[in-house]
């Protein structure tokens, strides 16, 4: 970029003008972008003060390794690698659609900002996916002596260590036979969900194959609390972002930033997308690398 | 969307400046001119004029539990006229006496004292003071207005809903605010509180982004930045310190509200009540203790900066020389700012904090004593020798001074965490902080009321009653928390409803009993001023020069009633700093007016 | 660029050549992807290497997250244009945000500290938290873990 003479020669706080040579909106953005940047600092810097208040913490390896149409296959951060690349992708295309507006080129702007508000559905698509395969999820859980399918919910977590051989065993005599006949289904026995129903608790717990079955205790309960909590108020954002993308659109195709002479409405859109997209670079370090 | 409504300062004087001067306005119908105006005059006006009602709420609360601590046991059938259920038998409930001492805090602090003061004086003065046409952006100025009557108006709301309002004390801690079970405040009412809260973080923030963006962008030529009043100034830092922390009580809130209604154990944890086991675990109430005064800290100075500025201008044009050491009292304003920030804790010494991370945070909160002090000398040396004019407002500012040297005496013995165990939660507390930021910041804003009502309504305000009004009130709010210094000392403990069980406490009998009669009478003065504020409205001495107080800032080169737009032709330049007073003979020297060939250096 | 000065508050326009940009969003796309990848790389290792010692996984964890920040970096510099602002308007973004030094450090301390408390003086926090195989809860893991290690939970 070529910096102009005047950077230098300009006094720029002498009144008149921007002392950042930014028009008062942009600069509003910024710095409600820092003010927000507070809020989701303070989110992720609770979940750390409590993570570190505490003894175990669950490993996101093991909470994060599904993937759609993969069944029981671990498949450990490959879904979210997925969701980060569809929001650095749609970040990219968010700058071609700036970068179209700064040339006045309303046709680049719409193809652009299309592909954008398509990249924001697919990531809230993609994160209703996981939302939904860990609540309705059906973790065998070692709870008060006995074995419970639960799944990852605000008020329960089974992602704690994993319990040992001799826990497994009593627990699942003291188990219900619904829970022993989901778990015999789990670790591959062939009966339909019915028969094993008709069976007695013992028959199903021979059943049972104890190699494959990964039974563990309580987790913190914190972790759902913070891990909806702060990925969905980022959802909530990148939510808000695409309805504001759709608004610039409908905007920029009723020529309202043709007529305006400049496309600033959608730099500041801008600035709120790629907001969206480092508050995931931070939301995917603490809960899915560390 | 606010582009369109942006008015910029050149293109207006160029274009269509006839717009702007104050015959222009024929048009407006009575709702755009005052209720959803967009002139930044008019919304300052509609936070003073909200803050007034909610200062009213707030100290007739304060009256009320004074009465119980004054005279416990003693029935006063009147308030159960008034109040029915919640003082039946004349006898305020302890549920209904922790509501009080819960909304008055809550009042004063955010809703008189942050959106009344801050509010109030950055809408008013910024554009007039900087030379701007109005804010940047009207109409997300108008917003934040809304936003905050919205908060008013569900926080009042939460004052009738059949359970009370909030009353687990004005810092909302978990356990006691986050479940239902705990009291008849912590059901409703908190969700109440907690929503407002919300809303009025939205309007503080929409109001700070505009407060910043404005002093950056929109000062008139000549007018750098440091030749801006210190009000504006003091202004630009509150605005800063909102917008950084304001987020962060947010968060808290969300998480709190999540709590009572979601299940999440975020505070929470082995919690046992009326018998009930609760599944909560691995929460922290310490945590939320952290995010509140994140933001509870900065908050203090939020409502102490503006007060610092306008005290800072209104002595200096009242001594009718400049303000001693300009410099001294940005670089210390900043410190103060930064200091904001790092202290948080000092209000935890005795939660279980970490003494080693204590002992970090009573080094940098002793470190504010330092800015503090060059501010509490430069305002002493502004006032040295100076030819003083004793206006009401001048009184106030002087008020001010004294009540924060007095109470920020205090805060060094609280800043320590070792007598911070002995003091903590005892009346010695709620002397310190409200000598030092309650009493001094209303003195602040009062001064900055009788120093610019004539700006705001062409009027003087009567200054007889300013007179009774100041004395009264300074002499009272000695009287009032003074005293209380020693009960601390002695141990009582604040928040207490009955203390007559303690028979080391009972020798403090008439003591409380005095300070209950001289709130009383202090409440009365107060209301005292809100009639001159209204009479003075419609009925004051009518002001006839553009500059009644011989000020050199620009609010003083526009019209006595100035239109939306503030000056009826060009926004004129700037050319000096606004302190050039008693220079080369003349008594001051306006900002405006081009600095001479052979005037003296300042 | 022929578009006219928005606002009267701006001195002068950015002027960037189309190639030269998309040259720049080509290779930021680039250097973004490849730190994820890196990223997810380390995330992986440690998981399939139960054994590592907490120094070593600290480090690791240490490297993601300074390759996060790079990442911040470069989506804030180029992708948010504010590397193209004046000087002093990047300082403006910047220094409040060395705030969040200071609220990490103190938050994550008394944390930390929180758990030492309960440790010595709550039996019963601690013999129901304390993990007993290892701190992933993986099965593969056998090391007993003794005190509470911050920073690697």
């Amino acid at each position: 970029m070529s910096t102009p003479a005047t950077v230098h020669q300009t006094k720029w706080w002498s009144g008149g003008k921007s002392p950042f040579n930014l028009e008062y909106g942009k600069l509003m953005m910024w710095y409600f972008l820092m003010s927000d940047a507070f809020t989701f600092g303070a989110f992720l810097i609770s979940y750390g003060t409590i993570r570190f208040s505490q003894n175990f913490w669950p490993d996101p390896n093991v909470v994060f390794s599904a993937f759609p149409g993969a069944g029981h296959t671990q498949l450990p951060l490959a879904f979210v690698s997925v969701m980060t690349f569809i929001l650095i992708i749609s970040s990219v295309t968010m700058v071609m659609a700036v970068h179209a507006g700064h040339k006045g080129d309303k046709k680049g702007v719409i193809k652009w900002l299309v592909w954008t508000i398509i990249g924001g559905l697919a990531f809230l698509g993609c994160q209703a996916w996981e939302w939904h395969h860990m609540i309705t999820g059906a973790y065998p859980t070692l709870i008060d002596g006995k074995i419970e399918l639960i799944g990852q919910t605000m008020a329960a977590n089974p992602w704690g260590e994993v319990a040992t051989a001799a826990d497994v065993t009593k627990a699942l005599s003291n188990s219900s036979v619904e829970t022993l006949a989901a778990l015999a289904h789990q670790t591959g026995a062939t009966e339909s969900h019915s028969q094993l129903l008709g069976m007695s608790a013992e028959e199903l717990i021979a059943k049972i194959n104890t190699a494959e079955l990964h039974v563990r205790e309580k987790g913190p309960v914190a972790f759902g609390g913070y891990f909806f909590g702060i990925t969905g108020f980022h959802g909530f954002h990148v939510f808000s972002g695409v309805i504001i993308n759709i608004v610039m659109l409908i905007m920029t195709q009723k020529n309202v930033f043709q007529n305006r002479g400049h496309y600033l409405m959608i730099e500041k859109a801008g600035l709120y997308w790629h907001f969206v997209d480092l508050v995931w670079v931070f939301v995917f370090l603490c809960f899915y690398l560390i | 969307m606010s582009e369109a409504l942006h008015i910029h300062p050149e293109s207006t004087v160029v274009g269509h400046h006839d717009d702007h001067n104050g015959h222009g306005h024929h048009h407006q119908s009575f709702v755009s001119k005052y209720v959803f105006s967009m002139d930044h005059k008019t919304i300052g006006k509609q936070f003073l004029i909200t803050g007034i009602v909610w200062a009213v709420i707030g100290g007739l609360f304060s009256v009320l539990f004074r009465l119980q601590l004054g005279f416990p046991g003693q029935e006063f059938p009147i308030l159960e006229t008034f109040f029915g259920e919640r003082a039946a038998g004349g006898l305020i409930k302890p549920e209904f006496y922790y509501s009080l001492v819960t909304m008055h805090g809550t009042v004063l602090v955010f809703f008189v004292l942050t959106a009344g003061l801050s509010g109030t004086f950055a809408n008013f003065l910024i554009p007039l003071q900087i030379g701007a046409r109005d804010m940047a952006s009207p109409f997300l100025n108008m917003l934040s207005y809304w936003f905050f009557f919205l908060a008013s108006v569900i926080m009042l709301s939460s004052l009738f809903v059949q359970t009370g309002p909030a009353s687990g004390g004005w810092t909302m801690y978990p356990p006691l605010s986050a479940l239902g079970q705990a009291g008849d405040g912590s059901k409703i009412g908190t969700d109440l509180w907690l929503i407002s809260m919300a809303l009025f973080i939205v309007s503080s923030l929409l109001g700070g982004l505009n407060y910043i963006s404005t002093i950056l962008n929109m000062r008139t030529k000549g007018m750098s930045m440091t030749r801006l009043p210190l009000p504006i100034w003091a202004l630009f830092f509150t605005a800063v310190l909102g917008v950084l922390s304001f987020p962060v009580l947010l968060s808290g809130a969300i998480l709190l509200l999540f709590d009572r209604n979601l299940g999440t154990s975020f505070f929470l944890s082995d919690i046992v009540i009326n018998g009930e086991v609760l599944p909560n675990e691995g929460g922290s109430a310490i945590l939320y203790q952290h995010l509140f005064w994140f933001l509870g800290h900065p908050e203090v100075y939020i409502i102490l900066l503006p007060a610092m500025g306008m005290v800072s201008e209104i002595m200096s044009v009242n001594s009718r020389k400049p303000i001693f050491g300009y410099m001294a009292m940005l670089g210390s304003m900043f410190a103060i700012a930064i200091l904001a920030f790092l202290v948080w804790a000092h209000h935890m010494f005795v939660t279980g904090l970490n003494p080693f991370l204590g002992s970090v945070f009573v080094l940098l909160t002793l470190l504010i004593a330092v800015p503090s002090a060059i501010k509490v000398f430069n305002w002493l040396t502004t006032l040295w020798r100076g030819n003083i004019r004793f206006t009401v407002g001048m009184l106030f500012a002087i008020g001010f001074v004294s009540l924060f040297i007095s109470g920020g005496l205090t805060g060094i013995f609280l800043g320590n965490s070792t007598i911070d165990i002995h003091l903590h939660d005892t009346m010695f507390v709620v002397a310190h902080f409200h000598i030092v930021m309650g009493v001094a910041s209303m003195f602040g804003m009062f001064a900055g009321i009788y120093h610019w009502f004539p700006k705001m309504y062409g009027r003087y305000m009567n200054a007889t009653l300013g007179y009774i009004h100041f004395w009264v009130t300074i002499i009272g709010a000695y009287l009032i928390f003074w005293p209380m210094h020693y009960q601390g000392l002695a141990g009582i403990p604040r928040r207490y409803l009955d203390k007559s069980g303690w028979h080391s406490f009972n020798q403090f009998g008439d003591l409380d009993k005095m300070i209950t009669v001289v709130t009383i009478v202090v409440f009365a003065v107060q209301l005292m001023f809100i009639f001159n504020f209204f009479y003075s409205i419609f009925k004051g001495r009518k002001v006839t020069s553009s500059n009644p107080w011989g000020a050199t800032t620009l609010e003083w080169t526009t019209p006595i009633n100035p239109g939306h737009g503030n000056w009826p032709g060009e926004i004129p330049e700037v050319h000096r700093w606004p302190y050039d007073y008693g220079k080369d003979g003349r008594e001051y020297i306006p900002q405006t007016e081009p600095v001479g060939s052979n005037e003296s250096k300042h | 660029m022929d578009h006219q000065s928005a606002s009267s508050e701006v001195t002068f326009e950015h002027h960037i050549s189309d190639a030269e940009f998309k040259q720049r969003v080509k290779k930021t796309t680039i250097l973004l992807s490849v730190i994820t990848v890196i990223e997810l790389g380390i995330g992986l290792l440690l998981y399939a290497w139960p054994g590592a010692s907490y120094l070593v996984v600290l480090m690791f964890k240490g490297a993601v997250c300074i390759l996060t920040l790079a990442k911040a970096y470069y989506i804030v510099s180029v992708f948010m244009h504010l590397g193209d602002e004046i000087r002093n308007m990047i300082m403006t973004i910047v220094v409040p945000l060395l705030l969040f030094i200071w609220f990490i450090a103190a938050f994550i301390i008394d944390g930390n500290s929180y758990k030492n408390l309960r440790n010595t003086y709550d039996l019963h926090f601690k013999e129901t938290t304390t993990p007993v195989h290892g701190h992933h809860g993986s099965p593969h893991q056998e090391e007993p873990a003794a005190t509470p290690e911050p920073g690697k939970q």
